[in-house]
């Protein structure tokens, strides 16, 4: 039997503070099958963060399950990698000490993990730069790091949490070509979360568009643009086409949020 | 405005006139007679006392020195092998924090000179006393400063350590310990201060060598220049231990000489 590799099931999310409840995802049911890309767009606020953090098992549903390969996640899952926005690297390790952390942490023999991390730092341009801190390094350059770094621990899916956002727009083109290579080359399975509609059609197999709060799926676009995509497929009529249908999905979404 | 940044070597020649210029003031004041140099001797009679105290048979000071040295060393390095873990346990734990927060809340606004009396009643005037007041006048000090170097600790760095597989003990010692260290260090830095303050003061109330016996003895024979080479000496030790400390951080913290924290 060969469920999927994700499964969210009805899960549903209310965080409570002194000022009462929050519901920050509402029922919502998302399978994502082996070697597949999703992405979640969304207005600010709907809950994709959410989202991502219980599947990572940072936070366990109020009501639903996560399942992982059929197995109920109740803890941080780490075949779950996640990468995050803010990088999120050990400043005081240098680049190949950030890279085998994981490896390090889950006792894989020096020579390995040494023959590893050099593959992967060499996979994503960063030769030379393996003795640096995090600290000297750009914004593209420590995001390529801690791509490294949750590859190298090879996670059956990665979580991608606006992993770039806080990049300019020229690195995040070329930071967008090289994870569609990497997810080409390992038929790596990711779950994505993004602001940009460009971004999720240029990486997307589907493409679910969510709610504004309490986050649920509003619609799922299956994205049949031919691989691999190059900047130019921006170009062309059907990428246009689908671009207007999921800005009119996300524009309602934000306009409600901002009418609360 | 910006502040023009001045070549190292013109800042030692700049400090060094400055110090000449002072000293010089001084000397000529007391030799003019301006000043009595029973209250304050001319820093060259300050120099040949300084001179007889470290050589010749009267030899005390390297034996003071080294006996104060010791002592703060002691009761600081004790007091931070027992404080910074239980610090560190501290910041992670809110329930162990809750436990222990009101306990360390009476402790902590206790001078370390109040427990002058109560370790001479315990321990008398020899080593252990001494250790012992070190300890405790560093002791909440330097767990007030880790558990709060560990609470500043970013918690998605824990995260990431979390989902890269660490356990809750590795990301203890993996990411807390490494994230906190620079504060945990800076605090150190400030309690070795406080830890001089205290031998020097035990020394004074009881004792029979160190630097702060040395300048309280000197003081019942009026000797004012043997209290002023007293006087200078801790400074100087206390400035070599810093540079020493500084050195240790560099060492210790080789990622934060280059390019700017994350």
């Amino acid at each position: 039997m060969s469920g999927p590799l994700i499964h969210l099931d009805s899960v549903t999310k209310v965080f409570s503070s002194r000022k009462g409840e929050v519901v920050a995802v509402r029922d919502f049911s998302l399978a994502v099958e082996k070697g597949e890309v999703v992405t979640l767009v969304g207005a600010s606020g709907c809950g994709k963060t959410t989202i991502l953090n219980m599947v990572a098992g940072f936070m366990r549903p109020t009501s639903g399950k996560v399942y992982l390969e059929g197995k109920h996640i109740t803890s941080v899952e780490p075949r779950c990698g996640m990468i995050f926005q803010a990088y999120a690297l050990f400043p005081w390790l240098t680049v190949r000490e950030n890279v085998e952390f994981g490896p390090k942490i889950n006792g894989v023999p020096r020579e390995v993990r040494r023959e590893e991390s050099r593959r992967f730092i060499e996979m994503v341009g960063l030769e030379g730069f393996e003795d640096a801190y995090p600290g000297e390094l750009s914004g593209g350059m420590r995001q390529r790091v801690a791509l490294c770094r949750v590859l190298a621990n090879r996670p059956d899916i990665l979580l991608c949490d606006e992993p770039f956002a806080a990049l300019d727009a020229m690195t995040r083109q070329v930071m967008q070509q090289e994870l569609l290579q990497i997810v080409a080359r390992s038929g790596q399975t990711v779950l994505f979360i993004t602001h940009s509609i460009d971004e999720a059609l240029i990486l997307s197999d589907r493409v679910v568009v969510m709610s504004a709060r309490p986050g649920q799926v509003k619609a799922i676009y299956r994205i049949h643009l031919p691989r691999p995509r190059g900047v130019d497929i921006q170009l062309t009529d059907e990428y246009m086409e689908l671009k207007r249908n999921i800005w009119g999905m996300v524009e309602e979404e934000v306009r409600a949020s901002m009418s609360v | 405005m910006e502040e023009k940044e001045l070549d190292l070597w013109f800042v030692a020649v700049l400090g060094s006139a400055g110090l000449l210029f002072f000293l010089g003031l001084w000397e000529t004041a007391v030799r003019a007679g301006l000043v009595d140099p029973y209250f304050l001797p001319a820093p060259s009679t300050i120099a040949v006392r300084a001179v007889e105290m470290t050589t010749g048979e009267n030899a005390v000071l390297p034996h003071d020195i080294r006996m104060s040295a010791t002592r703060v060393l002691t009761g600081f390095l004790l007091s931070a092998l027992v404080g910074v873990p239980f610090g560190l346990v501290l910041g992670m734990s809110a329930i162990v924090r809750s436990v222990f927060n009101p306990i360390v809340s009476v402790i902590r606004p206790l001078p370390a000179l109040s427990w002058i009396p109560l370790s001479m009643l315990w321990l008398g005037i020899d080593e252990q006393q001494k250790y012992a007041i070190v300890f405790m006048g560093c002791f909440a000090s330097i767990l007030v400063y880790t558990t709060d170097a560990t609470m500043r600790v970013d918690p998605i760095l824990k995260r990431a350590a979390m989902n890269l597989g660490a356990s809750r003990l590795q990301v203890m010692r993996h990411v807390v310990l490494p994230g906190a260290l620079p504060d945990i260090l800076s605090g150190l830095k400030v309690v070795l201060a406080i830890a001089w303050t205290c031998v020097i003061s035990a020394e004074m109330v009881g004792a029979n060598s160190g630097l702060g016996f040395r300048i309280w003895t000197a003081k019942e024979w009026s000797d004012t220049g043997q209290v002023l080479v007293g006087m200078i000496s801790i400074s100087v030790t206390v400035l070599v231990l810093d540079i020493l400390f500084r050195g240790l951080e560099r060492l210790l913290l080789p990622w934060q000489r280059r390019g700017t924290a994350t």
